[in-house]
């Protein structure tokens, strides 16, 4: 038990750990070739695939909510596209990593995503790939679990119109001067 | 989902002034970097960096003094027109990255203002002076000079009147009241929070700038009584690097920022005669390895901490509405001294929720994670502080740079804090049973909710150690430029003057070589407060 389990550790790791050295190289190969999709400043087209993806099982019940799939998708992708904007280069680029190896299939496949592409994944695959990484061995996968879950609850249960998912009945009105 | 909505007794926000857009039409000099020329080179006594709680401080002080000040900020100028209690906007223009603010691993998150005013805007208005037990330790640690409690008493008390600092008169909120109703059960001391505000609402929304102008943040207390003065404001200007020949600062270099808070492509020039860096910490150390400033014992950026916060929550029966009230009025130091060397000890507080933040803070994703934040109403949090930098195994992070320039803190959560998020966990959860809870739950992803204190004593027992895996926040990001005269470990003199450089001086929570074991605003006002005084005594003799 303890050999196989170990053993399995360490090739996870490799190719793990391997998947990712090779989208940090990409990422500083293609760097700035990559484009942003339209209308954003960060995330490309398929950036924003894999994240509005991940969104509905992320948030659960309260996605898309009253703003609808097709609002609820844009507003979720812009909003993060903002937020991913305005950090600072250390935290920036390891999510451009994360985002280029999710963004090729052959690399997400050694992560633990084996999809042809992100449109297509049901949501019971991409439950079983953010288990994987939340309960991951490998601190990365646990870094890139955490990252994306706080980046996308932040940007949802932040717009107004979701209040109601949580019950908080919002600000005080402001009547300016 | 709720199906109706709740309409709670909250006021309308109506008929405030806003004094920044007053005092801008009555002849301020105020200035957005982007609006000056490329290359633009202006000249002042002090230049001031960073207009946070050391900042807004050192202007009022040398500008008072008869010194021309010019003060730099890296972030926007917003204020109480601006201010819409609306989390998006707030984390965007007034936190440092967005709120998104990480340590090297991500297993830290840290929050930092960014924007005229600096993390005073954005502060809970908790207001303490430095620990007797952290001035002591200081001294006989790192031979601070000048600042036993008794020195220090009169800065205190001149700030506290300057900012209106006194205990909460208004009965807490239900989520602080979890917290003194469940000491008292548990004979555990607590006491009511000393706030610096003028006039409160007790609306809640300190963190997202407030929207009254009570809150007596540097924004509306020293900046503007410095901007009367005769001082001069420039915002979105970042100081790049210091100019440094020999043992001076010869002047700074700024780079404007745009709109959307990126380089602009301007760059401007800052010359005086006197350096105050005032950019709080993380931010200032990268400062200094921007500039390669002298450090012979490559002390600049370590001894970074961070208060390391770890986070409870817990059901109840009835509205908490965490969201509403002031969002700190009763602390526990129970915890915190039992021993000054040993143990990590920690405050315990609570921490507003509004639905952001508090999805953050919840973590994890998923049905769970949903039905937890769609409970929100009834759900309180506690916190507790850990009180780093006193213990050989805890000597903070270091401040990095990446290939940009900008700063990585690269700060490890070892088995000496582990220690204390465990003990802290189990205080937390026995407190919020005592006060009633139905529920308790640590912000563990391993944690479930617990229906007893019996049940959470054993599944707290059982929480393993895995970063990333638990939230571990800072609000407070002390030192990294170390106050002190052993050289070995200090690059500040007791009075704020880098070791290194003969007019160069800082003036904000770096110097702190330890953590404070209190939420640090009045201490870096009362410090600062005496080193200003101090170097205006030098500077302007009477
Ligand atoms: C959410 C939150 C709640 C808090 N609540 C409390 C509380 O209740 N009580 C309490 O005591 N403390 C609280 N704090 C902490 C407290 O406000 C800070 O410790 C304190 O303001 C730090 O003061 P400072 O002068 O060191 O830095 P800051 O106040 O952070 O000011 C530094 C300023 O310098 C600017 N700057 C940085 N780098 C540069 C550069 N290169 N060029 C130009 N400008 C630059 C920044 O934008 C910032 O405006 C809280 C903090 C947060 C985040
Ligand atoms: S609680 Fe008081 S100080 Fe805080 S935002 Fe509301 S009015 Fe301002």
């Amino acid at each position: 038990m303890l050999t196989t389990s170990r053993r399995g550790f360490m090739q996870l790791s490799g190719g793990a750990a391997a998947a990712l050295t090779l989208g940090s190289s990409l990422a500083l190969m293609s760097g700035c070739s990559r484009e942003p999709a339209d209308g954003l400043k960060f995330l490309s087209t398929d950036d924003a695939d894999f994240l509005a993806t991940l969104a509905p099982v992320i948030m659960a019940g309260s996605y898309p909510g009253q703003l609808g799939p097709e609002q609820a998708r844009t507003r979720q992708v812009a909003a993060l596209d903002r937020l991913i904007g305005t950090l600072q280069e250390h935290a920036q680029s390891q999510l451009k990593q994360l985002l280029l190896v999710m963004s090729s299939a052959p690399l997400r496949a050694a992560m633990g995503a084996p999809f042809a592409n992100w449109r297509e994944a049901s949501p019971e695959q991409v439950e079983a790939f953010l288990l994987s990484w939340r309960d991951s061995s490998l601190q990365l996968k646990r870094m890139g679990y955490a990252s994306l879950c706080k980046l996308q609850t932040m940007c949802w249960y932040a717009m107004p119109e979701n209040y109601i998912a949580t019950g908080y009945p919002g600000p005080p009105q402001k009547i300016p001067a | 989902m709720k199906t109706t909505e709740r309409k709670p007794d909250i006021p309308v926000v109506a008929g405030i002034q806003d004094p920044m857009v007053n005092g801008i039409a009555n002849g301020w000099q105020v200035q957005e970097a982007t609006e000056l020329n490329d290359g633009s080179v202006l000249e002042a006594d002090v230049v001031i960096i960073g207009t946070g709680a050391g900042g807004g401080t050192s202007a009022e002080i040398l500008s008072a003094a008869g010194l021309k000040v010019l003060m730099l900020e890296e972030g926007p100028l917003k204020s109480s027109n601006d201010f819409n209690m609306d989390e998006r906007e707030a984390y965007r223009d007034l936190y440092q990255e967005s709120a998104g603010r990480m340590s090297k691993d991500g297993a830290m998150s840290i929050l930092q203002g960014r924007c005229v005013g600096g993390t005073t805007v954005i502060n809970w208005t908790s207001s303490f002076r430095t620990p007797k037990q952290t001035l002591d330790f200081w001294a006989r640690e790192f031979n601070v000079q000048g600042l036993s409690q008794e020195e220090m008493a009169p800065w205190f008390e001149r700030m506290e009147q300057r900012l209106n600092i006194s205990d909460w008169q208004v009965p807490a909120n239900e989520n602080n009241a979890v917290l003194s109703r469940g000491c008292t059960k548990l004979g555990y001391d607590w006491k009511v929070i000393p706030r610096n505000v003028a006039g409160c609402w007790n609306l809640g929304y300190c963190g997202t700038g407030c929207p009254t102008n009570a809150k007596q943040s540097m924004l509306v207390t020293t900046i503007p009584s410095a901007l009367e003065q005769q001082s001069q404001l420039i915002y979105s200007a970042r100081a790049e690097r210091l100019i440094i020949e020999g043992n001076k600062v010869l002047g700074v270099d700024v780079t404007a920022l745009d709109a959307r808070y990126q380089p602009s492509g301007k760059r401007l020039i800052v010359k005086a005669p006197h350096v105050i860096m005032a950019c709080g910490g993380i931010n200032g150390p990268a400062l200094l390895k921007r500039s390669n400033a002298p450090d012979p014992n490559n002390r600049v950026g370590k001894r970074t901490f961070l208060h390391p916060v770890a986070f409870n929550f817990a059901r109840f029966d009835h509205t908490v509405d965490p969201y509403y009230g002031a969002p700190q009025s009763i602390y526990s130091d129970h915890f915190q001294w039992q021993s000054v060397a040993g143990a990590v000890g920690y405050k315990l507080e609570v921490p507003p929720l509004q639905p952001g933040l508090a999805s953050v803070l919840l973590l994890g994703h998923g049905s769970d994670h949903f039905n937890d934040i769609a409970q929100l109403p009834n759900t309180h949090s506690m916190i507790a502080l850990l009180r780093d930098g006193f213990h050989a195994q805890s000597q903070g992070g270091n401040v990095e740079l990446a290939s940009d320039g900008s700063p990585i803190l690269d700060y490890q959560i070892n088995d000496y804090l582990w220690d204390g998020f465990k003990r802290a966990f189990l205080t937390m959860a026995e407190i919020e049973f005592a006060a009633g809870a139905k529920a308790v739950r640590a912000s563990h992803l391993d944690s479930r909710w617990a229906s007893s204190w019996q049940q959470a004593q054993n599944d707290i027992q059982q929480l393993e150690f895995r970063s990333n895996a638990f939230t571990a926040g800072s609000a407070h990001v002390m030192g990294g430029l170390a106050m002190g005269e052993d050289l070995s470990q200090c690059v500040v003199d007791s009075n704020g003057k880098y070791h290194y450089l003969d007019n160069l001086y800082v003036f904000d929570g770096s110097v702190f070589p330890t953590s404070i074991g209190a939420n640090p605003q009045l201490s870096i006002y009362g410090l600062v407060a005496r080193q200003a005084t101090l170097l205006a005594q030098k500077l302007k003799p009477a």
